[in-house]
């Protein structure tokens, strides 16, 4: 024992700095699985002491529709029996805000809360600067606004903005509220005012779309009593109760599926460092040939041996771990400078390394660098000390030991990933994908080396060298390629979805496509947007007007589908319990298609509708089938007399499921929208929405072109994260590729000093040198985009259900790029190589 | 004592089987200072690294004090060249990561024998090294990287040191020493030493000669030590 621990302490100190990268590897991992779960654990920790923050109560109850009159008595009943000691009110509405200051031709849309003196139960309005937010900031029409309002209409605090009709002093600037989701969808800034207030600013009118809340405080063992008596209570109705605990769990399920993925790719990265650690391990093997014949010389036996470098492996996959945990928090003590003075819940958290993560990745390291050692470290006993006496090679042979090894291994590997993903199939997936991938690459490897084989006929000599060394006895093709490929995969993969899908959004606001979209037009309000939008003196361009209104099934009688109730409806699981968008008109739109029946051209005072495909098939609705829809409180019964499909790509003009015959809806409450193309330039559109709005205060207006860009910032937030794990993995593939020519330098620093012998000059080398990595970077990069695009059609068809396109450029550049980087960093690290003198080399030999 | 019984070896040339030893039997006697001669290819070294158990022979047995080597396993041939066999090589063979100290001490670790340190320091300054413990490899002269492989050799005081052309790679003076030395273990701790060389004049420092050539014993002056009488007889 003694012997074993002071031979790998020995061996540890002689070769620690040939060994630096396996750390590295095994560190840069190891750095990944401890940032990304500390991260998460720290982010969680904010959210689940602010589940109450988020719904600012213990219990919620909304509805999106008036609050029925016995709906109210009946919550007062409940919240009185649960022993609620508080509860408070608020309306939550989008809409346009404008500067009361006419000079400044500009609106915008906003999500306005309104709220009362109890706001909020939970959590609070954190205010910038020195001020503390207080109800009496809203009393008398006070306004709160988030700073980006302040930017975008030119305003500032103590300036006027108008709500729909009336005008409010923006009293101070938001910086967190209650009830903010991190990086959740918002159509815009949020605007704070009295729940006193809102009447005048006329924008209850009917059929807009107001989110009514009531907050209530309930005693903690009555809140799940009160949910569900209350879900009862409201089944037929459209009113939601859900309580802090509900959002807890599903905060709490989602970060824990955050936290699994995320160590998965840590994983993943620590996986790829591993099968560095496999390589290096199998080239110091050979290179320690001499010494382990010697050892065993003198008396040691081979698992004396193997236990010297196992645990040598260990110390320095111990020292790449703590590194790891070090890097780690290096770069979790750098996430609140770079979240600088944001104001959202992520800059509130406490960011730091957790035990359990540390010890995690601690573990991972040590355990990776292990497994992935023990089968090349078994080629010791196949080394004789008569090697001593002449020259022999050691053949690797498997055995029965080495097979059980690798057995062993992968077994503890898959139980290592399910433990990561906390789910067994998720682990044999990722295994079994890894496993995949790696075969595909070995023979997509052999096979581009084979493609290449003619050329080490060509009359180039480095290009000849160059291509003969790719196959020779000992090469890191295999590995690199993995290792590289794999970077590529991720980056270019990542980089194509992005394209694909900014392009998908670009081609949906083309030149003539409507890119601009009213809200909540009133009934009476119709035929003055009507002569607003035509004239031209605007700026609009093609519109159309389109009555909507919200309806629900609530039965059908049916050659297949009888659903008696709403109850019914619901539990059919059917998809069709949810709230509908309806409309009536006399005519198909251009993305329409009647598949079955026969569609309209003419009113009718009896009830017909037309069912959009998918939903027909899946609820099993038929032609002659009768729909009951509640639509605002009135129930119709329709005759089902078509079947449509509808190209939902195309929907901005006629994206609705169920069409009525015209005849019967005229009448009932309904408010109108209105697809338009807005005027061309920023400046046009600005003071558009400004007119209209001076005009119409309630109508609502929302540009895709300021989605776009929404959407476009978004997506390079999500392009930036993924394309850092990429770059990890792109990073551990340059460490492994570093190490694989720092492994196979010793055999490449002989065989240069034997080509000088014979007359090759530096540069003749360096270009052989060059050829060689330059053809081992392409072939890793083209594998990388290969796979890109293999990934790219899967998520674009089956996950984004968006035509498929292939982005040439990405592609090109990402194989040139990795040619580049990787003949660089192989190029690079042989310079000794090149600069050693032949003579010394050859006596060394 | 060693003894050899009937030992042959051959090896596959590509497809063709070639004998680098035939059939030998011979035995040294324990303290014996034999010398093997013979030109380059005639199964000297072959022939040493079968005595220690570092190669196995295609037929025969080699016994050490009574015991058939090539009926043990790996480990068990280790564990008996720890204990009674120390080797040295013509290229010296020592750890280049390990410091002359530490090479010399490796075999006594192994063996897990208790004052390795003292011991290992004591026989660097029996070969002259007191002030080079210390030093790599990479950092000593041929003789004098030759020299810890001799102490190395002690390490565990064998009663057998063979030595693989230990002065081939050293200059004439180096090599003396390094015969003294050789000569001077063997006589102070009555050593069996068996020395492969192919210098005739270094040869004549042993007690006694076997001469192969081509795989065959062609001369055994071992036998003419045991049996005075044939000494007046011509070689075979």
């Amino acid at each position: 024992m003694t012997f074993v621990l002071r031979m790998a302490a020995r061996e540890t100190r002689a070769s620690w700095r040939r060994l630096l990268f396996f750390f590295v590897c095994i560190a840069v991992g190891v750095a990944a699985i401890v940032a990304l779960r500390s991260v998460i654990q720290s982010v969680r920790e904010v959210f689940g002491s602010e589940a109450r923050g988020l719904l600012a109560a213990d219990v919620l109850i909304a509805t999106n529709r008036e609050w029925p009159a016995d709906a109210r008595t009946t919550v007062d009943r409940r919240l009185a029996e649960a022993g609620s000691t508080e509860r408070t009110e608020t309306i939550e509405t989008p809409t346009m805000v404008r500067p009361a200051d006419r000079s400044k031709a500009i609106a915008k849309m906003a999500e306005l809360r309104a709220v009362q003196s109890g706001y909020p139960l939970y959590g609070s309005v954190v205010l910038q600067g020195a001020d503390t937010y207080a109800y009496s900031l809203l009393q008398h029409h006070g306004t709160l606004v988030r700073p980006e309002l302040l930017t975008a209409l030119g305003v500032q605090v103590g300036d006027q903005i108008t709500i729909g009709q009336a005008a409010f002093t923006i009293r101070g600037v938001i910086a967190s509220e209650p009830g903010r989701r991190v990086g959740g969808f918002s159509l815009g800034p949020r605007v704070m005012i009295d729940y006193a207030d809102l009447p005048s600013t006329g924008l209850l009118s009917f059929g807009s779309r107001a989110d009514r809340r009531l907050h209530a405080r309930v005693p903690d063992d009555r809140i799940d009593d009160l949910v569900r008596t209350l879900r009862d209570d409201f089944k037929d109705d459209f009113i939601n109760t859900r309580s802090y605990r509900s959002t807890e769990d599903q905060i709490g399920r989602d970060f824990d599926r955050a936290e699994n993925y995320l160590s998965l790719v840590g994983l993943i990265i620590v996986i790829l460092g591993g099968i560095a650690v496999s390589s290096v391990t199998r080239v110091f093997i050979l290179q320690k040939i001499r010494s382990i014949a010697v050892l065993k010389c003198v008396g040691a036996r081979s698992g004396q041996i193997i236990a010297v470098y196992i645990l040598q492996v260990m110390t320095l996959g111990l020292a790449g771990s703590l590194l790891g945990v070090a890097i780690a928090r290096g770069v979790i003590a750098a996430i609140p400078l770079a979240l600088g003075a944001s104001t959202s819940l992520l800059a509130q958290a406490h960011y730091g390394v957790s035990w359990s993560a540390a010890a995690q990745g601690i573990g991972i390291g040590v355990l990776v660098s292990l497994l992935f050692s023990v089968v090349p470290l078994l080629q010791v006993r196949f080394i004789k000390p008569s090697l001593l006496l002449r020259d022999e090679t050691v053949r690797r042979r498997a055995d029965w030991l080495a097979i059980a090894a690798i057995v062993v291994v992968s077994v503890a590997l898959v139980a290592l990933t399910a433990w990561q993903a906390a789910s067994l199939r998720v682990g044999l997936v990722v295994c079994a994908g890894f496993a995949g991938l790696a075969v595909v690459l070995h023979f997509a490897g052999r096979g581009l080396v084979a493609l290449l084989t003619p050329l080490a006929n060509s009359r180039s000599f480095p290009l000849r060298h160059a291509v003969l060394h790719l196959s020779r006895p000992g090469n890191q093709t295999r590995v690199i390629l993995l290792a590289v490929g794999l970077g590529a995969f991720f980056i270019v993969g990542v980089r194509s979805l992005q394209a694909s899908l900014l392009s998908e959004f670009s081609v949906q606001v083309d030149a003539n496509s409507p890119d601009m979209f009213l809200l909540d037009v009133q009934k009476a309000q119709v035929e003055g947007v009507r002569a607003f939008l035509g004239d031209k003196s605007h700026g609009a361009g093609e519109f159309q007007l389109i009555p909507v209104m919200r309806a629900r099934v609530v039965g059908v009688a049916g050659r297949e589908t009888t659903l008696e109730s709403a109850d019914d409806v619901r539990r059919s699981g059917m998809s069709i319990g949810r709230e509908f968008t309806i409309t009536y008109r006399d005519h198909l739109e251009a993305n329409e298609r009647i598949v079955e029946g026969t569609f309209w051209t003419s009113p009718s005072a009896e009830p017909e509708v037309s069912v959009e495909n998918d939903l027909a098939a899946r609820a099993h609705l038929h032609i002659g089938d009768t729909i009951r829809l509640d639509i605002l409180g009135r129930t119709i019964a329709a005759k089902i007399t078509s079947i449509r499909d509808v190209e939902w790509r195309e929907s901005r003009n006629g994206g609705f499921v169920f069409v009525f015959r015209p005849g019967v809806l005229e009448q009932a409450p309904q408010t109108w929208v209105a697809p338009m193309k807005g005027p061309a330039t920023p400046a046009e559109r600005a003071r558009f929405q400004h007119d209209l709005v001076e005009r119409f205060p309630n109508v609502s207006v929302i540009d895709f072109h300021e989605i776009l860009e929404t959407i476009r910032d978004v997506m390079s937030k999500v392009t930036l994260a993924i394309s850092v794990v990429g770059g990890l993995v792109l990073f551990s593939g340059a460490l492994i590729l570093i190490g694989a020519v720092a492994m196979t330098k010793f055999q490449r620093v002989y065989e240069a000093a034997v080509f000088k012998t014979l007359g090759a000059n530096t540069r003749t080398i360096a270009r052989m040198l060059l050829l060689e990595y330059g053809v081992l970077g392409s072939l890793a990069g083209l594998i990388g985009s290969l796979g890109a695009i293999v990934l790219t059609w899967g998520v674009s068809k089956y996950a984004l259900e968006i035509p498929w396109r292939i982005f040439a450029g990405e592609h090109v550049a990402g194989v040139l790029l990795t040619s580049v980087l990787v003949a660089a960093i192989g190029v690079l690290s042989s310079l000794d190589v090149l600069r050693n003198k032949p003579l010394a080399t050859l006596r060394a030999e | 004592m060693i003894e050899l019984r009937e030992v042959s070896k051959t090896v596959m040339s590509g497809s063709e089987p070639l004998t680098i030893l035939h059939p030998l039997s011979l035995q040294i006697p324990r303290g014996e200072f034999v010398a093997i001669v013979g030109p380059s290819g005639s199964g000297k070294s072959t022939l040493l690294g079968l005595i220690a158990g570092l190669d196995a022979p295609s037929g025969g047995s080699v016994l050490i004090d009574s015991v058939d080597i090539t009926r043990l396993g790996e480990d068990a041939l280790a564990r008996l060249r720890g204990e009674k066999v120390g080797f040295v090589f013509q290229f010296f063979h020592l750890i280049p990561s390990l410091t002359a100290y530490e090479n010399v001490a490796v075999p006594m670790e192994i063996a897990g024998v208790a004052d390795a340190r003292a011991r290992a320091q004591r026989l660097l300054e029996e070969v002259g090294l007191t002030g080079r413990s210390h030093h790599y490899p990479s950092q000593l002269s041929g003789g004098e990287q030759q020299r810890v492989a001799l102490a190395r050799a002690l390490a565990n005081d064998p009663p057998i040191v063979l030595a693989d052309e230990p002065t081939g790679n050293l200059d004439s003076a180096n090599g003396r020493h390094i015969m003294e030395l050789l000569r001077g273990i063997h006589d102070k701790r009555a050593t069996t030493v068996v020395l492969v060389t192919h210098d005739r004049e270094l040869a004549d420092m042993a007690d006694a000669r076997l001469v192969l050539r081509d795989g065959r014993v062609v001369e055994n002056t071992l036998e003419e030590e045991r049996e005075p009488f044939r000494r007046a007889m011509p070689p075979r």
